[in-house]
């Protein structure tokens, strides 16, 4: 075996196999969870009813065959290797459409490390507020054009013998070319692999934990949500907060570990219909008033969704199993029709169709009856809470079904800093130890007023950690977001720091942009 | 376990890769074949599943196919056999798609009602389950003597609660499964252009003149004449807001409209899902040839709306409720909780076709002292029966469940509800064929949430017969789509302008003020 034939097989093979497989890596781990939401925010089906609406678009077409290449990540190692297969395939054709000479054999991945920096550019906009068909429709017919290149390139050659190659002879290449041009070609297909995940961390640093948390949720794996929001606790995101509450909520944990994470909100970098920043603080929403019990909020959202979006599996998905707790039958087989037509989604429907006209197994089903458990307690419209509902709601909530409710109440109102709602609501733990961080906020208001403590003398072993705490705080008293950072490490998960230091940045400006986003007010039908 | 669910994954895996393949061949619609009628059967008592149930309904002689699907899972094979009773019987037979679905050839469907114009067809099911041939209990269709007008106008939109995004109105023809666009707004977004399109109304069932309404951008009102178009903007300082319900005169260029301060509200936890109330409304009167506009009624303790002229055009009907007693204070959220106390009742106003001057309002529906509300009222084409959507309050009764339709018999002066024609959820706007003897209107039956449209006889004695949907090519349609029908109109004619013409003039024409005419 000689040197040479090392060296052609790498520069033939190797490289490309290499690349092959950090693409693997990098489409079915590092983005996995991400496309794998991507997958559930589209909809295609074998059916040109259904699919008319994406159809008739411009390149409609393209973004169904975009959407077909993206149920394949209905398992994201299969998506991954089909991403994988693409780009490879992509930068050899490349390659071989130029006839790079050894040495600029690195520029060949050059396009597919341009596709991979637009994926993590866009960060949320890569199928929020935009069609989820592009992600896989670039490159496949990026790969479809060159293929036909490299035929014609192919059958050119053959029939031309006199076929002028820009391929510089190898035997003419000196030793130094070649090393630089390997160093090179290793040097860009590690940057495809790193600089997209470093700049995607950089950029959009909620993309990953929030798509990890929102996968967990599709396995409801509350533990695992909760696990992901305390990694990343220092990220503070709406959209990353309101699936932690989530998490906490559905395993108990919401009066004690709320706080636990920064809830100071830093602004995503996203884009709406029209191309106007927007915060996406619709994104999390219908599942955070889904599980709060507030289906009928989530419903509208997700109505909405589906009136801008078109179909996705996301929200058929949603809109079946609002319409079971809700015991609209034929709407749930309506919804249950449309995403069997899908592939792959069977096993949803399996699973939700017997329930049909079966109010005893959707009580059964424990997802149901945990929301069963929190429905609104009297009835009443939604305009008439703050935004976000699952906040507002629960903020201004004043009779309740069970303790859970009122617990969840106490923290709507500690979370919105509503102390004389909170307080009011608070008489219903007394002669009790309340949730640590009732207890917490309780100590707080006995300075205010000191019945408080006789009300709940088990306060007084609050005192110490408090006397602390407001003697650390005192030096940030006028620079509150500088004694946000410093004391976070110290404090996170306490009450007083949060009532203090957390949440200082309104984000009321925000919400209201955010309900310009999409043509309004038609919709009486 | 695990095994069988993998290679269940794989086995859907190889049928969606099937599928791929296949996917230009499943944009073909499957066509059924003329099939043979089984000899050997066995009666079965077992209930026959199609949808749309077309059991036992009266229909157009013009109609189109009523195409169905069949299911049956232990079935591999359907035949269904239509006949007339006309002596010798005349029908035909035909097989099922793989998926149930019959598709019925359009020659011999309308061969078939010609003959039995007057008289019924029998449908006959065969099923064949794996013991041999099984015959369902044949049921019936009534073919009616009058024909239907055969075009349906109608607006598709998602039930959306805020937004909307692409729609349009359409025109289907009833006689077939031809559909036409009238108009449709842009199919991807632009903050500069998107605009809503909404109530569409023709004079006498004729498409000679129609309008429909254009807001946000490119707001206006399209009026038609014939071939001819142009672009208004009905709006005064003296006028509530723009116009809203629209009801053209039958023989004058006049259009009598509602102006309406629309707003809804989403319920929590209700057996409904919206309201949609009205903070004010009031009636104007627009004269399309002059291009004026004047009030008919504004009152400050009434709402006004949906007005309908008689079938003579000598009387104005409309629906009206009182303002109930209430704070001044936040006006708005008090009368949203109230908003179950709004109940309009229906009056009546002569009108003086040479003085373009109204009388004295007449009750005409007192719902109110019962505790009920009305809407939509809309007058026969013969003069004789005035039929209106009937429900516990409010005056949007599309989305109240309890509402339904019900008539007057303007000769008699009973009231009685179209008991066929409803079901349990929501029955509303509705239209008339220009003959008075067919109805369509939209139901929420299928679902609750998506409307439909219906089609009802409606017989000389006035009483309406169980209705139908709308027949499609593809029975399947109405499951997979997740949009509703909207105002479904019936006329004589095919609409006379074209889309273009139409976006035209949303486009690139200045809306024109009407007068205001004290």
């Amino acid at each position: 075996m000689s040197k040479r034939f090392f060296r052609d097989l790498w520069s033939g093979y190797i490289a490309l196999l290499l690349f092959f497989l950090l693409m693997w890596l990098w489409a079915s781990w590092w983005m996995g969870d991400t496309m794998r939401i991507a997958y559930e925010r589209s909809y295609v089906a074998p059916d040109a009813m259904l699919m008319h609406w994406l159809w008739q678009k411009p390149l409609g077409w393209l973004w169904i065959l975009g959407r077909i290449l993206l149920t394949t990540y209905h398992w994201p190692i299969i998506g991954g290797l089909l991403v994988a297969i693409l780009l490879t395939a992509g930068s050899w054709l490349f390659g071989y459409c130029l006839r790079l000479p050894i040495s600029w054999r690195w520029l060949q991945f050059l396009p597919a490390g341009a596709w991979l920096i637009w994926t993590a550019h866009v960060g949320l906009n890569l199928f929020y507020m935009r069609e989820p068909g592009r992600i896989l429709a670039i490159p496949f017919m990026w790969v479809v054009v060159l293929a036909i290149l490299a035929l014609f390139i192919a059958i050119y050659k053959a029939r031309h013998r006199s076929y002028v190659v820009l391929d510089t002879p190898k035997k003419e290449l000196s030793r130094r070319s070649m090393l630089t041009g390997d160093l090179l070609e290793i040097l860009v297909i590690a940057a495809c692999f790193a600089l997209p995940m470093e700049y995607l961390t950089t950029r959009h640093p909620y993309m990953r934990p929030l798509t990890c948390m929102q996968v967990q949720l599709l396995n409801n794996d509350y533990e695992g949500m909760s696990r992901t929001a305390h990694k990343y606790a220092k990220l503070s995101y709406h959209q990353m907060a309101g699936y932690y509450a989530i998490a906490l909520a559905r395993t108990g944990h919401l009066a004690d570990q709320l706080f636990d994470i920064r809830l100071e909100y830093d602004t995503i970098r996203a884009y709406d219909y029209g191309n106007q920043p927007v915060q996406c603080l619709h994104y999390h929403q219908i599942d955070c008033n889904y599980h709060a019990g507030l289906i009928r909020a989530a419903r509208h959202r997700a109505t909405e969704e589906l009136t801008l979006d078109g179909p996705s599996l996301y929200i058929l998905k949603m809109l079946a199993k609002i319409s079971l707790v809700e015991g609209d039958w034929e709407l749930t087989r309506k919804y249950l029709h449309i995403i069997g037509k899908a592939p792959f989604e069977g096993a949803f429907v399996r699973k939700y169709k017997p329930m049909i006209g079966r109010p005893d197994l959707v009580q059964a089903d424990p997802e149901f009856a945990a929301i069963l458990r929190v429905l609104p307690p009297y009835h009443t419209f939604e305009q008439f809470y703050l935004r976000p509902s699952f906040v507002g709601f629960y903020a201004q909530l004043k009779t309740f079904r069970n303790e859970e409710q009122l617990t969840w109440a106490a923290m709507a109102c500690l979370y919105s800093k509503r102390m004389p709602e909170f307080l009011q609501l608070c008489r219903r733990f007394v002669g009790s130890m309340p949730p640590r961080s009732i207890a917490e906020a309780l100590l707080i208001q006995s300075y205010k007023d000191p019945s408080i403590l006789q009300a709940f003398p088990q306060l007084e072993m609050l005192q110490s950690r408090f006397d602390l705490f407001v003697q650390d705080a005192q030096p940030y008293m006028q620079d509150r977001e500088a004694g946000a950072t410093a004391l976070f490490d110290k404090y996170h998960g306490y009450y007083p720091y949060y009532y203090i230091f957390g949440n200082l940045r309104s984000s009321r400006k925000e919400e209201s942009k955010e309900e310009g986003t999409g043509h309004r007010n038609a919709g009486i039908n | 376990m695990k095994t069988s669910n993998h290679i269940s994954h794989i086995l859907h895996h190889l049928s969606f890769m099937a599928k791929v393949c296949g996917w230009a061949t499943l944009l073909i619609a499957c066509s059924s074949k003329p099939s043979a009628v089984p000899t050997a059967f066995t009666e079965t008592t077992d209930s026959l599943a199609m949808y749309p149930d077309y059991r036992d309904v009266t229909i157009p002689p013009n109609i189109a196919p009523l195409n169905f699907q069949l299911n049956d899972s232990s079935a591999t094979e359907f035949v269904v056999a239509f006949e007339s009773e006309v002596a010798p019987k005349a029908g035909f037979s035909c097989g099922a798609c793989e998926d149930g679905k019959i598709d019925i050839d359009l020659s011999l469907w309308r061969q078939l009602l010609y003959d039995a114009r007057g008289r019924s067809l029998t449908v006959s099911v065969y099923a064949h389950r794996p013991a041999g041939w099984v015959r369902y209990q044949p049921f019936t269709m009534r073919v009616a003597e009058e024909e239907i007008d055969p075009y349906l106008t109608y607006r598709l939109i998602e039930p959306g609660y805020e937004y909307y995004s692409q729609l349009g109105i359409y025109q289907r023809n009833l006689t077939n499964f031809d559909v036409e666009t009238v108009y449709e707004n842009d199919r991807t977004f632009s903050s500069d252009n998107c605009h809503c399109i909404n109530c569409h109304n023709f004079q006498a069932n004729d498409t000679e003149r129609m309008i429909l309404h254009v807001r946000e951008n490119h707001k206006g009102t399209i009026v038609t004449h014939g071939n001819d178009a142009y672009k208004m903007i009905i709006k005064h300082d003296s006028i509530l807001a723009s116009g809203a319900y629209a009801c053209w005169h039958p023989t004058l260029p006049l259009v009598a409209f509602s102006s309406n301060k629309t707003a809804q509200v989403f319920h929590m936890n209700y057996n409904e899902k919206i309201e949609v109330y009205d903070a004010a409304s009031d009636l104007i009167l627009f004269d399309a040839d002059n291009n004026e506009v004047r009030t008919i009624l504004r009152t400050s303790d009434h709402f006004e709306t949906f007005p309908c002229w008689s079938a003579d055009g000598t009387r104005l009907y409309y629906c009206t409720a009182r303002l109930p007693k209430m704070p001044e204070e936040n006006f708005e959220a008090n009368l949203v909780l109230r908003y179950d106390s709004l109940l309009y009742d229906i009056y009546s106003m002569p009108f003086d076709t040479v003085t373009y001057t109204f009388g004295e309002p007449q009750i005409e529906i007192n719902a109110s002292a019962q505790h009920k509300s009305c809407s939509v009222p809309r007058v026969s084409p013969d003069g004789r029966y005035l039929v209106f959507a009937y429900a516990s309050y409010g005056q949007f009764h599309l989305y109240h469940k309890d509402s339904d339709l019900w008539c007057k018999d303007l000769q008699e002066g009973n009231l009685y509800p179209l008991t066929e024609s409803n079901s349990n959820d929501v029955e509303s706007y509705h239209s008339w064929s220009s003959n008075s003897r067919w109805q369509v209107f939209s139901s929420r039956r299928d679902d609750g949430d998506y409307t439909r449209t219906y089609i009802a006889y409606f017989d000389a004695q006035g009483q309406g017969h169980r209705a139908f949907l709308l027949p499609q090519r593809d029975p399947e349609y109405n499951l997979l789509l997740l949009k509703s029908y909207n105002c479904p109109e019936l006329t004589k004619n095919a609409v006379q302008v074209s889309t273009e013409q139409i976006r035209h003039l949303i486009y690139n024409t200045e809306a024109e003020l009407a007068t205001y005419k004290e």
